[in-house]
C-alpha cells in the first residue's frame, strides 16, 4: 500500500516559486487502478515521480508498505525503483541502438541478474505484451504502439508491484491507445499489479477503478 | 550490477559513436606510443651499455687506482685518473692485492705516453688512448672483432680500437686492417731523447745549441707497430687500443744522450775538451709505477668486499657499479625529460577523453534518466561512464604497443640490413618490451582514461533523474 501524507513539492522557476504539490494526501491500495488527471502543470507528473521514487518531496511522507521512501539513501531508493516500480513513458524512452529484447533487459542488468536469466525473462515479458516476433527489432523498426509495448515489457521485467504510466497513450492514435490501456488493465486484473496512470484522456481515465483530479498541486 | 555487464555496456556504448571513439583512441595511441618509444629507447641504451660492460667482464672487476679520493674516474681502466697523486702502484702493490680474498686474477695497467697515431703510408693522424695490460692474466678479455688478442711475446704489436676503423678509412672492413702497420708517435721524443725501442735517438752534435734542441723537441719518436687485432670499443669504451705491458715498459723508458758527469761542462770557456755523450736510460716506471691494477673478483657479490680491502691498503678502488650508477643517473635524467614529452602528449589525449565523455553525458542525458528510473544507482552510472573512459585508455595503450611492436620489427630489419652504418644506436631494442612495460603502459593509459572519465562520470551520476528524463 502506498500512502502520501501532506506531501508538498515546489520548484524555483526564475524568481517564481511553483508549488507543484501542496499538502497532498493520497492512499493507493495494492491492486488498485488509479487514474490521475488534471490540466498541464497541475502536478500530476510530480506526484507520480514522487510515488515512483524518482523525485523527493520537500515535505510530508511517502509511505510504501509503511516505510517512508522519502528518507531512503540512493542505493535503497534505486533498489525500490528497480524491484517495486515499473515506469511507462509517453515518449517510450527506448534505447535506439538496443533491440527490443535488450531494452527490456535494462532493469534486469541493474538487478544483477545473469545474462541467460535476463534473456529468458525479457523474452517472457515481450511475449506477454504480444511482441514475441519483434524481439530482435530496433525501436526504429517498430510502430508507436509496439514501442509502447516494449516500454511496458521493460516496466514488467522485474515483476514490479506498481506500474506508473505517464501519458502512455499520449503519442498513440486511439486504437493503439486502447490496446495499451487494455494491456495495463490485463496486468492489473490478472497480475494484481497496481496501476497508476497519468492522463489527459477521459476515455483512458474511465477505464480506471478510481480517478483523482489534481489542480494547482491539490487533489480536488 | 556485475562488472562484466559494465564492460559489455561500455563496449556497446562506445561502438555507438564509432568515429569519435576511434579518434579519441588514436589520440591516446599517439600518447602511449611516445611513452613506449621513449621508455624503450632509455631501456635500450641502458641495456646496450650494460651489455658492453658485461662483454668486457666489467661486472667482476675492481680497478685499483693511486688516489683513494679519486672515485669518479670515468675510465674503468683507471688510465683517465690522476696519475701523479696518491700512493704509488708497483709490483709490491700487485703482490699485496693479489693476496686479497676473492681476487681471482690481477693485471697491472700502464697508460703509454703516445701522442698521435697514423696508419703507415697515411698522413692522417689521430689521438689514441693506448692501454697496456698483461696478456697472461685472465682478468678481462678484450672484445676482438677482427684478428687476434695479444700474447705475452707481442712486442711491437697492437690491438687497435674499433673507433680507428673510420679514422683510417676502414669502416666495416676490420679484417683488412690486420697486418697493417701503424706509427705511434711517443711524447717522450726530443733533443737527444727517445724511447727504449728501435734505433737510439740522434746524438746531439758538438755544436748543438738551444735552437737545435728546440727543433728536435717537436719531433717526438715514431714507433712502428703491427696491427694484430681490432677491439670493439662499443659506446662505453674510451676508444682504447691495447698493447702488451712488457712492451709498454720499454716504450715508457726514456733514453737520452747525456754528458758524462766526470768531464768538464761544455760551457767552460777555458777548455777545448770535447764532452763525451753517453746514452742514459730513465725508466719512468720507477717514478710513476703502474697507472692502475685491475682485479678480477671470483663473484660479483664479493665486489664490494674486495673494493674495501683495496681501500684499506690506501689505494683508490673503482667498480663498474659506480659507473653503472652514473649511467643510471644520466639515463634517469634523460628518462625524465623524455617522460615529460610523452606526458604532454598523453595529457592532450586525456583532454580528448574528457571531451568525448562530456559530450557523451550530454547526448545520453535522457538515457541516464531512463537508467535511473529502471533502478540504476548513482554509482552504477558513475562506474559505467568511468568504465567507458578507461576502455578508451586501454585500447589506446594496446594499439600503442602494437604499433611500437611493428616499429620494433622494422627497426630490427633495418639493423640487420644496415647494422654497421647505424653504429651503436640502440634502435633494435625498440621492439623488445619487458613484461612490466607492456603491463605498465596498458595499466597507465587505462588509469589515465579512468581519471579523465571521472569528472564526466560524476557529472552524469549527479544528474537529477526527473530533469534527465525531461531533457530534450
Amino acid at each position: 500500500m502506498i500512502e502520501l501524507k501532506s506531501v508538498s513539492k515546489s520548484y524555483q522557476m526564475g524568481d517564481d516559486t511553483i508549488h507543484a504539490l501542496d499538502g497532498v494526501d493520497l492512499v493507493v491500495k495494492d491492486g488498485d487502478f488509479l487514474a490521475i488527471t488534471g490540466p498541464s502543470g497541475s502536478g500530476k507528473s510530480t506526484l507520480a515521480n514522487i510515488i515512483g521514487g524518482l523525485d523527493e518531496p520537500d515535505g510530508g511522507k511517502v509511505l510504501v508498505n509503511e516505510q517512508d521512501i522519502s528518507k531512503l539513501d540512493d542505493k535503497t531508493l534505486s533498489n525500490y525503483r528497480n524491484h517495486e516500480i515499473g515506469f511507462v513513458f509517453q515518449t517510450f524512452n527506448l534505447q535506439p541502438t538496443y533491440t527490443a529484447l535488450e531494452n527490456v533487459m535494462i532493469p534486469l542488468i541493474f538487478a544483477g541478474i545473469s545474462s541467460a536469466e535476463r534473456k529468458k525473462r525479457a523474452a517472457e515479458c515481450l511475449k506477454a505484451v504480444g511482441l514475441a516476433d519483434r524481439m530482435a527489432h530496433l525501436p526504429s523498426q517498430l510502430s508507436g504502439g509496439q514501442r509502447q509495448r516494449v516500454c511496458i515489457a521493460r516496466a514488467l521485467a522485474n515483476n514490479p508491484k506498481v506500474i506508473i504510466a505517464d501519458e502512455p497513450t499520449g503519442n498513440l492514435d486511439s486504437k493503439k491507445g486502447e490496446e495499451i490501456v487494455g494491456i495495463l488493465k490485463e496486468l492489473n486484473r490478472q497480475g494484481k499489479i497496481t496501476i497508476i496512470v497519468i492522463t489527459h484522456d477521459p476515455s483512458v481515465a474511465r477505464q480506471a477503478h478510481r480517478v483523482i483530479n489534481i489542480k494547482d498541486g491539490r487533489i480536488s | 550490477m556485475k562488472y562484466f555487464d559494465y564492460l559489455r555496456l561500455a563496449l556497446k556504448n562506445l561502438s555507438r559513436q564509432k568515429s569519435r571513439t576511434v579518434l579519441t583512441i588514436i589520440a591516446i595511441t599517439v600518447g602511449s606510443l611516445s611513452l613506449i618509444l621513449m621508455t624503450s629507447l632509455v631501456i635500450g641504451i641502458r641495456q646496450s651499455l650494460i651489455d658492453q660492460f658485461k662483454n668486457l667482464g666489467a661486472f667482476n672487476l675492481v680497478t685499483v687506482i693511486k688516489d683513494p679520493n679519486s672515485v669518479d674516474s670515468n675510465n674503468l681502466m683507471g688510465t683517465g685518473g690522476d696519475t701523479s697523486e696518491g700512493k704509488m702502484i708497483n709490483d709490491t702493490t700487485l703482490t699485496e692485492v693479489e693476496k686479497i680474498n676473492h681476487v681471482a686474477a690481477a693485471t697491472p695497467i700502464i697508460s703509454v705516453n703516445i701522442g698521435t697515431v697514423r696508419l703507415a703510408g697515411q698522413d692522417k693522424k689521430t689521438w689514441p688512448n693506448v692501454v697496456a695490460f698483461d696478456p697472461r692474466s685472465d682478468v678481462f678479455t678484450v672484445p676482438i672483432i677482427a684478428g687476434r688478442n695479444l700474447t705475452t711475446s707481442d712486442m711491437d704489436k697492437v690491438v687497435v680500437g674499433s673507433r680507428f676503423l673510420d679514422d683510417f678509412g676502414y669502416g666495416g672492413k676490420a679484417n683488412d686492417l690486420i697486418g697493417k702497420k701503424v706509427i705511434l708517435n711517443s711524447k717522450m721524443g726530443g733533443g737527444g731523447s727517445g724511447v727504449d725501442w728501435g734505433p737510439p735517438p740522434e746524438k746531439p752534435p758538438a755544436n748543438a745549441d738551444d735552437s737545435w734542441y728546440k727543433a728536435q723537441g717537436n719531433k717526438g719518436v715514431d714507433i712502428e707497430a703491427e696491427i694484430v687485432g681490432v677491439a670493439d670499443n662499443g659506446t662505453v669504451g674510451d676508444g682504447s687500443s691495447y698493447i702488451n705491458i712488457a712492451w709498454a715498459r720499454r716504450l715508457n723508458t726514456q733514453v737520452s744522450w747525456q754528458q758524462d758527469k766526470n768531464q768538464p761542462k761544455t760551457g767552460d770557456q777555458n777548455s777545448y775538451y770535447q764532452p763525451t755523450m753517453t746514452l742514459v736510460k730513465n725508466d719512468n716506471f720507477l717514478d710513476q709505477g703502474y697507472s692502475s691494477i685491475i682485479l678480477k673478483v671470483d663473484d660479483t657479490a664479493n665486489l664490494q668486499s674486495v673494493a674495501s680491502a683495496v681501500s684499506k691498503l690506501g689505494y683508490g678502488a673503482m667498480t663498474a657499479q659506480s659507473m653503472i650508477d652514473q649511467i643510471n643517473k644520466i639515463l634517469t635524467m634523460v628518462g625524465v625529460v623524455l617522460g615529460v614529452i610523452a606526458g604532454i602528449s598523453l595529457f592532450v589525449a586525456a583532454i580528448g577523453i574528457i571531451n568525448t565523455m562530456i559530450m557523451a553525458t550530454y547526448e545520453r542525458t535522457k538515457e541516464i534518466g531512463v537508467m535511473r528510473a529502471c533502478g540504476a544507482t548513482k554509482s552504477n552510472i558513475r562506474r559505467l561512464f568511468t568504465f567507458e573512459a578507461a576502455l578508451l585508455g586501454f585500447w589506446g595503450g594496446v594499439f600503442g604497443l602494437l604499433i611500437s611492436f611493428i616499429l620494433g620489427l622494422l627497426a630490427k630489419t633495418l639493423v640487420q640490413k644496415y647494422g654497421a652504418s647505424l653504429g651503436n644506436l640502440p634502435i633494435n631494442n625498440i621492439g623488445n618490451f619487458p613484461w612490466w612495460l607492456i603491463v605498465g603502459v596498458i595499466a597507465f593509459t587505462t588509469f589515465v582514461g579512468m581519471i579523465s572519465g571521472l569528472y564526466p562520470a560524476i557529472r552524469a551520476a549527479k544528474l537529477n533523474p526527473v530533469d534527465a528524463l525531461r531533457y530534450e
